[in-house]
């Protein structure tokens, strides 16, 4: 926990830095009409890394053999489920970008249900084919929302 | 009178066929959305959104809020039958709710669960009507200055009595801001903070990042916990009902107090009803005869929680409609769909939309009749959701989600970014960072910048302007207060004790 803790802080920090130096490439002052653009974002910078440091500060003293601190952010028990639903979420995701929408749900259903769930082939398969054809009934013919069709974005005519 | 002349013009508007529908089918949802653990109403309303892009501005907000309201009700359910939160808010509904179930009196805590949340929701929905109207007229007067020292409140609310880290909770409102600074400047329109991208141009939209970080995140811990549905059966008959009112009657000062401080802590922005609910359990449990049998299944304890998270869920409602600022997580995805439908959130609403704003108000009565009817007679088919096995719930809840994401601007960044959120929600949650002042930066970021600088461009940069004008330098003494309380907190611990702060940490969310 702690060092999750440490970790987080800094990253934090970063993004305070990076808010920073591009509020004063913007301008934080006066302009002609009143504050300029960099103005907001300069000064919740400011606090952003002012608390940041607040909090790393206090994660540093923390007592290393405190419950909190030897407490593992994840533990070795639960990293493995937590993968099993990150890592093929990570997978549609990309999937999506070239097989489009629909196809990459089939298919993220059926792997989930078949190999995570352990449920019977028609079961996974019929899911599978059920979803993806509610979900563009409903969002492309009903509520005219169109979604990411991938590679085959040229050749359907929907 | 005239609220309610207004409110009768409401109904009739409220009443049509389409938006009768509309409510059913929201509330339907909403339950749902309710009973399903890993799917919140803060997450559950975004990923719904984009449906209502089609429809009228009032029939959206109809939708949108009963899925609000379908989601209190059906939080009870799982924490009664399963011993797992549905909802965030009903964390403290498990504590006597299960053991009740466990005794074979799951009617009995259902019926506990709904009927004097219902009640409280009507009382909260009166109080609101009549609070509404001249709210707003107070705030049609505001300026710039007013605005900005009421939104100052609205985040220090959050460091002052959400419990969490004030380093943490004002880190987390920061990135918000941050984030909802990125695109073009509001007042000069320059483009900044896009480091040269046009996707990023327009900005970074709040509902990929409250499903990302509710939804996605919740799931991530939920798989962390690897719940096993193991429920308890439940059927609400009359005679629960019957035994039920007897009972409600008996505690009425419970059901009371959870109601009048409900409404109160969900008008408060920022806090929403699980900090309610979890306040009004242990106040019932100080001051009850027995308060050793609290987690033992006394129906008291249900009646609390419940009855605080109904009238905080209305009562988030109030500020939204009425200055713009939302009392809630859920309260503030509501906000940002009214910004999209191409409404002005704040007090504007009650002169130039008044079918708008009166029809709301009364489908709220209809809404909530509906959800208690609901989920006294479809018990056993939302209980049923939950056999669902695991591994079907959650690639589907990811695939609505990454629906509802790509649906507002339909650009692929928004399904990336929601992966990304989905760590943040992951990672702040087990850190203990609080999340709900992180989506509410976001929506209200370009307000709060417009407000400060035209404040200050009234008076010549001089931060004088908040202290001189009375009501801003009301709001602005009771912002530094709240903003200090964390530090005066130790001196005054003995006054919070019935504040369980580190059970509302836990239970996160809205």
């Amino acid at each position: 926990m702690k060092k999750a803790e440490i970790i987080c802080a800094l990253a934090l920090l970063t993004f305070a830095g990076i808010g920073t130096v591009e509020a004063v490439r913007l301008g934080f002052g006066w302009g002609p009409s009143g504050p300029r653009a960099g103005f907001f974002p300069f000064w919740l910078s400011l606090i952003l890394g002012a608390c940041s440091v607040l909090i790393l500060a206090k994660a540093i003293r923390m007592d290393p053999a405190g419950e909190t601190a030897r407490k593992p952010f994840v533990s070795k028990k639960s990293l493995r489920p937590v993968m099993a639903v990150f890592l093929p979420m990570v997978g549609a995701v990309v999937l999506i970008e070239v097989t489009g929408f629909y196809l990459t749900s089939a298919l993220y259903l059926a792997f989930f249900m078949r190999w995570m769930g352990r449920h019977s082939w028609v079961g996974s398969l019929a899911a599978s084919l059920l979803f993806p054809v509610a979900a563009f009934l409903i969002l492309e013919r009903w509520f005219l929302i169109p979604m990411p069709k991938g590679m085959f974005g040229e050749y359907l005519p929907f | 009178m005239e609220a309610l002349a207004n409110l009768i013009h409401g109904f009739n508007i409220a009443i049509s066929p389409f938006n009768l529908m509309i409510a059913a089918f929201g509330i339907f949802l909403g339950v749902i959305i309710g009973v399903i653990p890993g799917l919140g109403g803060t997450s559950g309303v975004a990923i719904l959104l984009p449906l209502t892009f089609t429809m009228s501005t009032t029939s959206a907000i109809v939708f949108l809020s009963c899925i609000y309201w379908g989601a209190l009700f059906g939080g009870a359910i799982t924490s009664i039958l399963f011993n797992i939160p549905g909802e965030p808010w009903s964390v403290a509904t498990m504590f006597d709710g299960y053991p009740m179930a466990k005794q074979g009196k799951a009617g009995q805590a259902l019926a506990a669960a709904f009927i004097p949340g219902f009640f409280a929701a009507l009382v909260s929905i009166i109080l609101f009507t009549f609070f509404a109207p001249p709210l707003a007229e107070l705030a049609l007067k505001f300026g710039p200055a007013e605005n900005f020292a009421v939104l100052t409140l609205a985040f220090s609310t959050f460091t002052g009595l959400g419990g969490g880290s004030a380093a943490k909770t004002i880190g987390s409102a920061c990135v918000g801001f941050l984030l909802a600074s990125v695109g073009l400047d509001i007042v000069t329109g320059r483009p900044r903070l896009n480091f040269g991208s046009i996707t990023l141009l327009s900005g970074f939209s709040f509902i990929t990042a409250s499903i990302g970080l509710f939804g996605v995140g919740e799931i991530l811990l939920a798989a962390e916990e690897a719940l096993e549905f193991k429920g308890v059966q439940g059927r609400i008959g009359l005679k629960d009902i019957w035994v039920t009112i007897k009972t409600l009657w008996r505690n009425l000062f419970t059901w009371i107090t959870g109601t009048i401080l409900g409404f109160w802590i969900g008008v408060m922005p920022g806090t929403g009803a699980t900090p309610a609910s979890f306040m009004s359990y242990g106040i019932a449990k100080q001051y009850s005869k027995h308060p050793e049998k609290f987690g033992t299944g006394v129906p008291e304890g249900v009646i609390a929680t419940e009855s605080a998270a109904h009238a905080a869920g209305i009562g988030a409602l109030l500020p939204l409609i009425t200055l713009g600022i939302p009392g809630s997580p859920t309260a503030a995805v509501i906000l940002g769909g009214l910004y999209i439908w191409g409404l002005q959130p704040g007090p504007m609403l009650f002169v130039e939309q008044k079918d708008f704003v009166w029809g709301f108000i009364a489908s709220m009565y209809i809404g909530n009749v509906m959800g208690v009817v609901f989920c006294l007679s479809m018990l056993p088919v939302f209980a049923a959701i939950l056999k669902t096995p695991y591994a079907i719930l959650t690639p589907l809840i990811i695939l609505l989600s990454a629906i509802g994401a790509y649906a507002v601007k339909n650009t692929m960044l928004d399904i990336w970014l929601l992966l990304v959120y989905g760590v943040i929600g992951y990672v702040f949650k087990k850190l203990k960072y609080p999340l709900a002042p992180l989506v509410i930066a976001l929506v209200l970021g370009d307000m709060t910048e417009e407000a400060l600088r035209q404040s200050l461009i009234l008076s010549g940069g001089s931060l004088a302007i908040f202290f001189t004008r009375p009501i801003a330098a009301g709001f602005m003494i009771l912002t530094i207060f709240l903003f200090l309380l964390p530090a005066i907190r130790p001196l005054a611990r003995r006054v919070g004790r019935t504040f369980k702060v580190e059970e509302v940490k836990k239970a996160g969310g809205d």
